[in-house]
This record gives C-alpha cells, sequence and structure tokens, in this order.
C-alpha cells in the first residue's frame, strides 16, 4: 500500500506502519487506557493488548485509506470526547509522518475500565 | 479571622470565580498552543468544559461541599471538550470523591481531595506526558500535603503558589515547550482556575487580565492608530526571541511604565510588541527588548503624521466588524476587496479572511479567524467556489462547531447574509443559508488572459468577458458592451434589483457612468452601485 513511485525507485508504506503509527498515536491520547483487539468471539473479556497491530485496522484500497481502532476507555471520561481526540490525533500523525491523506478514522470504543467506582 | 472551612455555597462561589478568571485569560492560554491542530484551543476547550460544570450548578442552593462537588464534576464531565477539558474533568472528578461525604472543608480535606484528583487524572492515561497539566496536578498535591496550615484559604494560596512554580517549570520536561518558548498550555488554563478562586477570596477583580497576549496572527496594529493619546505619539514595533527565562509579566510592567497601547503578540518562539511612547522615550523601549533576548525586526513610526496622511487620503471609514459573545454564531467570510469587506461586516459578519479568485486562502487563515471568535458555533461563507475546499478542511481539523455554507460568488454570500440570525440553531440557520445562495442571479465582468472557445462562446486575449454564475457568457471590446450582453443574457429585465460592485481598476466616475448607462436600459430595475475594491475583476453583479 502506500506506493509512491521516484526517478530512484519506489517507496512502500506497509499496513503495519501505519496501525503502529496509531497505536502509539491512540496511547497518548488521553483517556484511553487501552486498545482492544477485534473480532473478538463472543463472550469473552475484552482483554487489552500490547502489540501495535492488534486493536488497529488499516485498509488501504489504492485511493483511500480508511483506519479502525478499537479502544477501551477509562470509565467516568467523556467517551464522545476521549473519541473525537483520538480520531483528531490519529489522522493528524499518520498525516504528518506518511504524508498521505486519512479518509476515515472509525473508533470503536470495545470496553471501558472502571478504576475507581463513584 | 478566616473562615476555618468552606460550604457547598462557597465552593460553588469559587468555582463561578475560577470560571470567571480562567475567561478573562482564554487567549493568553490559547496562545500557548505549540501543537498546531490535533486538538483545537485548550483555553477555548478548558474553558466550555468549566461552563458546563458551572451550568450543573448555576441553580444549586446545596450547602453541603461534598455534594455540590459531585455535580461540578458531573457537569465537567458532560462539558469535556477536547484533551485538556476530558483531564480537567477527571481533576474535578478525582477532587469530588476526595471530598465525598464531608459537609465542609477544611485544610486537610482540601489536601486529601487534591491529591485524589492527581490519582484519578494519572489513571485515565496509559503514558502520561510530563511536563502536561498532568504534572501540575502532582505538583500542587504535593504541596499541599507537604503544608502545614490548617486554614483552607492559606491552603489555596500555598496550592496557587504551587501550580504557577510548576506551570514555569513545563518547559523544563517537555523539550517540545521549550523550544516554542512557552509553558503548557493546559498547566496554565488550570493555573487560572486555581488563581481565580483566590482572587474571589482576596477581592481582587476578575474581569481584566493582567496581561494581554494574543496569536500574531491575530494582531491587528492599524486599529491601535484610534486610540493615540497625546503625548504618546511614537509607535514601536520590535519583533524579537527571548532569550531563556523570558518573564511576561515584568516585561509588560517594563512596558506600561514607558507608554500606552502595548500589545504583545506570540507565535513559534517569536514575541511581537507594541507600544506607543511620547517623542523622548521612542528608543526606549527597543534598548530593553534588547536585553530580553534577539530583535529581529523594529519599526517606529510618528503617529501623528501617520494620522495626517490617513485622514487627508481616502477617508475611508474603518472597518467595524460584528461583536459576537459566546453562544452566538459568528460568520466568517472571505473577502477579495476592502468595499465588500465593508459591505459584509455591516451585514453582520464577525471576522474576514482576505482571498478570492487569483488568491486562495489556505486552511490555516481559517484557523486563525477561528482562532480568535470567542463563541465555537461558526458559519464560514468562502464566496468563490475555489475557497470551499480550504473551509470544509478547516472545518475538519477544529473543534468548533463549524459550518460551510458553499456560497460560490461574493453576490451569492451577500445574499446568505441577509438570513443570517446570530441567536438561532446554528444549524437551521446555515441551512437558511444555503437555501437563499440560488435566490441570486451572478454576473462577473474581467479580462480574458488568454484566447479560448468555452460553451459556445470565442475570446480573444485582453477582450472584455461577462461570466453568469461562474459560466463563460458573452465576451466584448468594452466593459459597458460586456456589462449589456450579459444582463441581456440573464434576462434583466424579469429581475427587480441589479447591484454592481466595481473592483479596485475602476474609478468611481467611470463605474457610475456605466451604471447610469445601464439604468436608461432597465428604466424599470433599480440599479445601485457600491465599492467592491476586488481585483481582476471590473465589475461583480448581483441580479435579484
Amino acid at each position: 500500500m502506500g506506493q509512491e513511485k521516484t526517478t530512484l525507485g519506489s517507496i512502500h508504506i506497509s499496513p503495519t506502519a501505519v496501525a503502529s503509527i496509531a497505536y502509539h498515536a491512540t496511547l497518548q491520547s488521553y483517556g484511553v487506557v487501552g486498545l482492544a483487539p477485534k473480532n473478538l468471539a463472543e463472550g469473552i473479556a475484552v482483554t487489552i493488548t500490547r502489540e501495535p497491530t492488534r486493536g488497529v485496522n488499516v485498509h488501504f484500497d489504492g485511493d483511500q485509506l480508511d483506519i479502525d481502532i478499537y479502544i477501551v476507555v477509562e470509565f467516568g471520561t467523556r467517551i464522545a470526547s476521549v473519541a473525537q481526540s483520538v480520531s483528531n490525533t490519529i489522522r493528524y500523525q499518520v498525516e504528518k509522518i506518511i504524508g498521505l491523506k486519512v479518509h476515515q478514522v472509525n473508533v470503536h470504543v470495545q470496553g471501558l475500565r472502571v478504576s475507581n467506582p463513584d | 479571622m478566616p473562615k476555618a472551612s468552606f460550604d457547598g455555597l462557597a465552593l460553588k462561589e469559587l468555582v463561578e470565580a475560577g470560571l470567571a478568571w480562567l475567561r478573562t485569560n482564554q487567549q493568553t492560554v490559547n496562545a500557548l498552543n505549540v501543537f498546531p491542530v490535533p486538538d483545537g484551543d485548550t483555553g477555548t476547550n478548558m474553558l466550555l468544559t468549566m461552563q458546563s460544570a458551572y451550568a450543573e450548578i448555576a441553580n444549586s442552593g446545596q450547602r453541603n461541599a461534598g455534594q455540590m462537588a459531585a455535580a461540578v464534576a458531573q457537569g465537567a464531565l458532560m462539558g469535556a471538550r477536547g484533551n485538556s477539558g476530558v483531564i480537567l474533568s477527571q481533576l474535578w472528578r478525582g477532587f469530588a470523591r476526595g471530598l465525598h461525604g464531608h459537609e465542609t472543608i477544611d485544610a486537610a480535606t482540601l489536601a486529601h481531595a487534591f491529591a485524589e484528583a492527581r490519582d484519578t487524572a494519572y489513571k485515565g492515561v496509559v503514558r502520561p506526558v510530563e511536563g502536561t497539566i498532568l504534572t501540575v496536578s502532582k505538583d500542587i498535591a504535593a504541596a499541599a500535603q507537604t503544608a502545614t496550615t490548617d486554614d483552607p484559604v492559606e491552603m489555596l494560596r500555598i496550592i496557587v503558589a504551587a501550580a504557577d512554580k510548576s506551570v514555569e517549570n513545563t518547559p523544563e520536561l517537555l523539550p517540545i515547550l521549550k523550544q516554542a518558548g512557552v509553558v503548557d498550555s493546559g498547566g496554565k488554563g488550570l493555573f487560572f482556575i486555581l488563581e481565580g478562586m483566590l482572587r474571589q477570596i482576596d477581592g481582587q477583580s476578575l474581569d481584566a487580565p493582567l496581561i494581554s497576549v494574543q496569536p500574531l496572527s491575530a494582531m491587528n496594529l492599524e486599529n491601535a492608530l484610534e486610540d493615540v493619546e497625546a503625548g504618546q505619539d511614537w509607535e514601536v514595533v520590535v519583533d524579537f526571541r527571548p532569550k531563556n527565562g523570558f518573564e511576561l509579566r515584568s516585561f509588560y510592567e517594563q512596558l506600561e511604565s514607558m507608554g500606552t497601547s502595548i500589545q504583545v503578540g506570540e507565535g513559534e518562539g517569536m514575541y511581537r510588541m507594541h507600544i506607543h511612547v511620547p517623542l523622548e522615550n521612542r528608543y526606549k523601549p527597543i534598548e530593553y527588548v534588547m536585553e530580553l533576548g534577539t530583535i529581529t525586526k523594529v519599526a517606529i513610526e510618528n503617529l501623528l503624521a501617520q494620522m495626517d496622511e490617513l485622514q487627508a487620503g481616502t477617508g475611508a471609514p474603518t472597518l467595524e466588524l460584528t461583536n459576537v459573545e459566546a453562544g452566538q454564531i459568528a460568520v466568517v467570510a472571505v473577502s477579495p476587496g476592502t468595499g465588500l469587506s465593508r459591505i459584509f461586516a455591516s451585514l453582520g459578519v464577525s471576522a474576514l479572511v482576505a482571498g478570492g479568485q487569483t488568491m486562495n486562502p489556505s486552511t490555516k487563515d481559517f484557523l486563525d479567524a477561528f482562532d480568535n471568535l470567542p463563541t465555537d458555533k461558526i458559519i464560514i461563507l468562502p464566496n468563490n467556489k475555489n475557497i470551499i475546499l480550504a473551509a470544509n478542511q478547516a472545518k475538519g481539523v477544529t473543534v468548533k462547531q463549524v459550518y460551510v455554507v458553499p456560497s460560490k460568488t461574493i453576490p451569492q454570500g451577500l445574499a446568505a447574509m441577509l438570513h443570517f440570525d446570530p441567536e438561532s440553531d446554528v444549524e437551521k440557520v446555515a441551512g437558511k443559508m444555503s437555501r437563499a445562495l440560488d435566490s441570486i442571479i451572478t454576473g462577473e465582468i474581467t479580462v480574458a488572459t488568454r484566447s479560448v472557445e468555452i460553451d459556445g462562446v470565442t475570446v480573444r486575449e485582453g477582450q472584455v468577458i461577462g461570466l453568469l454564475n461562474g459560466k463563460l457568457a458573452v465576451a466584448a471590446e468594452t466593459v459597458e458592451a460586456a456589462c449589456l450582453q450579459l444582463l441581456e443574457k440573464a434576462e434583466a429585465v424579469t429581475y427587480e434589483l441589479i447591484t454592481l460592485f466595481y473592483g479596485s481598476d475602476l474609478s468611481p466616475a467611470e463605474a457610475n457612468r456605466i451604471a447610469d448607462l445601464l439604468q436608461k436600459k432597465y428604466p424599470e430595475q433599480e440599479v445601485e452601485v457600491q465599492e467592491g475594491g476586488q481585483p481582476h475583476y471590473q465589475f461583480i453583479i448581483s441580479i435579484e
């Protein structure tokens, strides 16, 4: 994906690289306590993953770059604001680092972590 | 002897004071933003969060401090905006937890509540970045815990001092702040909230900012001309890069001792200072700034001479944009010329971005315009089909609620403004304005830059051409011939009002001559002439 042709050859950017940027951008966003792997079988509790590419899904069809991210949010934060921040940060970081326009960032809140029940 | 404890009502008063002081200093906080886009303006986000927090308790008569704090936390949670807002709401949540079950707040509970606030805030993020509002909350809690006073007012004073010190230290922890030569904006916002509380207790004003710093892009030095005071007739503007340890507050105080009309702008590690001083002092500010850092540019002007020129010159009235208040809707319009800017301003536009056919404004120009509006409801009128894209991009990267009314021409933009209502629901207003776009016909008269044949019209380079709703319609040898042909094509006889906006290439006399000609040809219609000031286009014509 993400091919660019120059006179010296071409540049490929793998989806893993994009996923990795999205992963790090997300973990720096306030309110996100972790990423949760997608496609969890029903009934299994949401677990937090430490692997950069799990919990992030990058899709590139040669024209549009879409990113899906699956997160666990701290209980007691305003989820809409946190998701909005995550989406803004990912878009900004990916566009800045890779230079590719991001078409969509879909943020999926997979669960809440309750550290302090009020 | 101060009160030994705060109850719920006292807490409410403090929250209101914190909100008021943050609002007063909102632009100072916004100006500290170093990250170009991702999260909008910290000051605005924190303010909106605090506003929501206060709205929750505005009508409450709750005397129980714990329950009052819980209501504040609830309000902050519901209104949290952006990263800094979410963190602030978490701080309130922890603070409220620390006060749970306490009817009143004494010094020890206050210290405990700030410790809870810190713990709760730190739990909300996997990788806490130090040198931010989080660090400030940590330093506050530490200072409160080691303090020995049993007077809550004294405790608050210690906390404010700790916050101030912690904020000043943030550049040491976060390199990006040091590079930009600023302190952390979120931390500064928290400091203002706490300081506002203390100022309330001390009976100090919450309305006037101590120092006002604005983004460089927002500095409007032309307008400063109006308030020239007798004796202060030299204007000095200095751009400089401050050395480490630059202290804005003492800088401001020094300037105040030299002159008036002080403005300080800040951006990308650079400062711009503007001041009016008497003749004998005109080199003093420059010498002073030289001690503080590296000067990159100096401008000294005699204001009285400047004023004479201004008055002798065009005598053009100054542009008066419509003031907008928080909660109201503001319109940002793109205008290619001074005359059109004035017309837009008179119709209620709050901010103008210069741009037009050959000078498309950037997304950043729009963002700068948003920055300076104290409201988060904004409607953009791009007034050119090539600018709609930049406007939409700006909408995508700001946290403010922005609607783009896709006006492709100036007359469409003006037509839309007639349906503008700042108090109404922003989505409805934008819809109404969008529907108004097609109610008007736009004609444009310009000179062809190359020979071409489009839409069945053959044009030679240098000929005068007329465009109807953006499409090439007529070509002629003179401006008046093009106008006549264009109006015919537009079936102007079936309309009522023809307005001509003449461009900078045309003299008013010439414009009036052509208007008289058109009026003779169309006696049934009303023909109006207005100064447009746009480049390249002799006329922009609206037909309605």
